[in-house]
């Protein structure tokens, strides 16, 4: 096998070529403005995040996904869109292959929501576009999340964590009204916008 | 080319690429560093750092907290 002509350019440079104090000077300051970058970086999480109390959702709340059905918080008649006293809104919903239940809530904008949510039979994801919700469904525990919707239109909720084959149908939405149209509605509708 | 010649690009032989320059030449451009090398990184890193700053302040923040 004849080898190859050999080409100038694969030889090695000589050893300190480039001047060492030249060396040294390069490395402290890229080392100065790597530093920086990662302060500013940190800082500027740990500010926001002390200031504006951002942290992960981290609800621990058991329950038993057989007897969703059979009463309790997650009991059909009570899913969907509850205004509380303090006038924030919880929405409950369950998820389960494929849909969320109920297929469609609605919400009042400008106001605190909660959503909590648990699932009857696999593990689902729960995410609402244009938000920073985000969060797993899984069955034996409650998710809880907080959020408002600053204006109004429809947020599609797509499942986001692979539940079986119809997963790529499982989709349902929440319909943000304005406050005072929210309130003229009657209770039945306030509390879910699938139709019945 | 038979399977057992090893490959070699075609930037390998000298004629494909530009004048190679003496130790001398290299040793006058970098005299001051590889100032085209640390400007390119520059940038990238400047990219990366602005948009993690704009993806924090203009998308992530206005979202609101979750928790």
């Amino acid at each position: 096998m004849a080898e190859p002509p050999e080409n100038p350019l694969q030889r090695p440079l000589a050893d300190g070529i480039v001047p060492e104090e030249v060396v040294a000077r390069t490395e402290n300051r890229w080392v100065i403005i790597m530093g920086t970058m990662l302060a500013v970086m940190m800082a500027v999480i740990v500010v926001t995040g002390v200031a504006g109390a951002l942290h992960p959702s981290s609800n621990v709340e058991v329950i038993d996904p057989l007897t969703l059905h059979l009463g309790g918080e997650f009991a059909e008649s009570n899913l969907g869109t509850a205004i509380e006293p303090d006038g924030s809104a919880t929405v409950r919903l369950i998820g389960e292959q494929y849909d969320f239940v109920p297929h469609c809530v609605r919400v009042p904008a400008n106001t605190p929501v909660k959503f909590r949510l648990t699932s009857a039979d696999v593990v689902h994801g729960f995410l609402l576009p244009d938000t920073n919700v985000n969060t797993m469904v899984v069955p034996g525990f409650v998710a809880e999340v907080r959020t408002s919707f600053s204006g109004p239109g429809d947020y599609v909720m797509p499942c986001h964590e692979f539940c079986g084959l119809g997963h790529h149908a499982m989709w349902t939405r929440v319909s943000v009204l304005p406050k005072d149209q929210f309130a003229a509605r009657g209770p039945l509708e306030r509390t879910r916008c699938a139709k019945q | 080319m038979a399977i057992d010649e090893p490959h070699h690009s075609a930037a390998h032989l000298p004629e494909h690429v530009a004048a190679p320059i003496g130790a001398d030449e290299a040793a006058r451009a970098l005299r001051n560093g590889p100032v085209g090398a640390l400007v390119v990184a520059s940038i990238a890193v400047a990219l990366l750092f602005i948009g993690w700053i704009a993806f924090y302040f203009l998308l992530f923040l206005p979202r609101g907290p979750v928790g």
